[in-house]
């Protein structure tokens, strides 16, 4: 390719332009430019072709109705909606919630194997990164064999003789439990690698100086790696929302089921041709909105967070 | 230390430890059991499920369409990214402004969201493409990349890879040379990495496959939550097929902890950016 072959040094390419083509001055500029570009260019128009305007159609959408005219119409329709507005309730809630237990247990958990010893902490990870990545249809697959009407923790504790109703995978606890499974995992790998930024000695010196363990935690310990678990809390947040495969087949047809998330109202719109395909766009611009903002909260948890590296 | 103060931290990993290896197991036992409705552990066991599994064509070919997929989806995240890394560090750092924005939509967007999106804009200007593999192969390749991307990052900004780009330069290589034979092989494991997230992202994936494709290029999981939602079930064959899935991930996070010698390194994404950024120039 002839692009590639071309120095890194920007004045012999033009140079090198102007002696084969004389006359016009904008070819050099859009030929440093094309060197500039063209190696990230094919990814660049994936991203484009594939994340960027895909996202912008689904937002017009939204804003328009049927005849293609811009309004806020299905926004309010859509608002107003009791299932629509169940689903907003539930699908945050279940955020919340997943975020919170990630954070109660992930955080001990990433904290003692960040001091474990290395064949420990290797074991662990391998362990985690199968939770972490089992999800979806497997997963659910999982909840029924353990926690289904014929599951094995169901059996076996009615064989014990506790009386046991194993929670309906269609509800929110039974939702919250599958979410979890991968949700723990993720938290600890994401917040593990910060754990190492409070040094032992760091406690050690506390100690000396008269602080009691709890001191420690209340004005060094937490203050250093709040910045990090609340990142980590917002990503657990947004991709619990998120969520689509494994609350389908957990949850099953949301359009017969009681229980309505926003990825489920979308996919119920997807899959049947009956549906309003602009209500789903609604619910998936706000999912946009959710995601921005988190986003920027996650941003700005990091650059926080950071300061403490180096 | 006093034996008392471990107590809570035992019960604690014990506790999910127990969580995370209950389903694993449930499963793997449902693949061998005869039948399982009446005590904790099967009635009997039997190989019979799995020989089964073994000549049942369509079981097979859903595998081999995932890996090839799948790997498919790694191959092609490569080519794109790799390069492009390259060439916004050595030459032109607008590039990552670009890339950075549309990482972000696939990190905190749900796919279902951008399943959405990809059918309006392919309904709208190529409805022949809808339904094909080829546009779920760019659709999971477009939602997957940054997690390659991060990882490579991550790893040429480790190998300092503008002095080696300028020493390679001196002794007269050229660009592409430089890429594939001095840097390349230096960020391996970085690729590794990256890739194995890639890879076991798209053999999982189920909202761009349910909705771009469906039925007409059945994968994995779709297989599955057809053998686990339809009016008769076959929990035994999804026991075999969740098995071999849950082999695979084994095989692939196992050669992730290696490379990584122990080491968690998925840092916040973004994370390792700010560092790379704030100390780097």
């Amino acid at each position: 390719m002839a692009s590639t072959r071309i120095s890194r040094d920007a004045a012999s390419v033009t140079g090198h332009a102007d002696m084969a083509w004389p006359a016009p001055r904008v070819l050099p500029w859009l030929t440093s430019q094309l060197i500039d570009w063209l190696p990230a260019l094919p990814l660049i128009l994936l991203a484009l072709a594939l994340l960027i305007v895909p996202t912008v159609m689904v937002v017009a959408q939204s804003l328009r109705d049927g005849t293609g005219a811009w309004t806020a119409q299905v926004w309010a329709e859509t608002l107003q909606r009791r299932g629509d507005q169940r689903a907003i309730v539930t699908s945050l809630g279940l955020g919340v919630v997943c975020a919170t237990v990630s954070i109660l247990v992930g955080a001990p958990v990433a904290w003692f194997l960040a001091r474990a010893t290395t064949l420990m902490r290797a074991s662990w990870l391998s362990l985690l990164n199968v939770g972490a990545n089992f999800s979806g249809i497997g997963l659910a697959f999982g909840f029924t064999a353990s926690l289904g009407t014929y599951g094995m923790v169901t059996l076996l504790l009615q064989e014990a003789g506790v009386v046991f109703t194993p929670p309906s995978p269609a509800s929110f606890l039974g939702l919250a439990i599958g979410y979890v499974y991968s949700n723990v995992p993720l938290f600890v790998l994401l917040t593990l690698p910060a754990m190492g930024v409070v040094q032992r000695d760091s406690m050690e010196a506390a100690a000396v100086l008269g602080a009691s363990r709890l001191d420690f935690w209340r004005f060094i310990g937490l203050p250093v790696l709040a910045p990090f678990l609340a990142a980590g809390w917002l990503l657990i947040f947004t991709w619990s929302i998120g969520i689509y495969g494994l609350a389908y087949a957990l949850a099953g047809n949301a359009a017969t089921s009681q229980l309505r998330l926003m990825t489920l109202q979308i996919g119920v719109a997807l899959n049947s041709a009956a549906s309003s395909q602009e209500r789903a766009a609604v619910m998936a611009t706000l999912l946009l909105l959710i995601a921005t903002v988190s986003l920027v909260a996650y941003r700005l948890a990091v650059r926080k967070a950071v300061q403490w590296i180096d | 230390m006093d034996r008392l103060s471990r107590v809570p931290r035992v019960l604690l990993f014990g506790v999910v430890a127990v969580y995370l290896l209950l389903p694993l197991t449930a499963i793997t036992l449902y693949s061998f059991a005869t039948s399982w409705t009446a005590h904790a552990l099967p009635d009997g066991y039997t190989l019979s499920h799995w020989q089964a599994a073994f000549t049942n064509t369509r079981l097979l070919s859903a595998l081999g369409r995932t890996f090839l997929l799948a790997l498919s989806v790694l191959l092609l995240d490569i080519a794109l990214v790799v390069p492009a890394v390259f060439w916004q560090r050595v030459r032109n750092p607008r590039i990552r402004v670009v890339i950075e924005l549309a990482a972000a939509i696939p990190f905190v967007l749900p796919f279902i969201v951008i399943a959405f999106g990809i059918l309006r804009l392919y309904g709208v200007v190529a409805p022949q493409a809808l339904g094909t593999p080829w546009l779920l192969l760019l659709g999971q390749a477009a939602i997957a990349f940054p997690f390659l991307y991060w990882a490579v990052d991550g790893a040429m900004a480790a190998i300092g890879v503008v002095e080696l780009n300028e020493a390679s330069r001196v002794l007269g290589a050229n660009a592409w040379q430089t890429l594939w034979l001095v840097v390349v092989p230096q960020i391996g494991p970085g690729i590794a990495t990256g890739g194995m997230l890639v890879f076991a992202l798209s053999f999982g994936e189920f909202a761009l496959a349910q909705i771009l494709v469906g039925a007409r290029f059945e994968t994995v999981s779709l297989y599955s939550l057809d053998l686990l939602a339809r009016a008769n079930a076959d929990f035994s064959t999804l026991a075999v097929l969740t098995v071999l899935t849950i082999v695979i991930l084994c095989v692939v996070s196992v050669i992730v902890v290696v490379l990584n010698r122990g080491v968690a390194d998925r840092l916040l994404p973004g994370a390792q950016l700010a560092r790379g950024d704030s100390s780097g120039n």
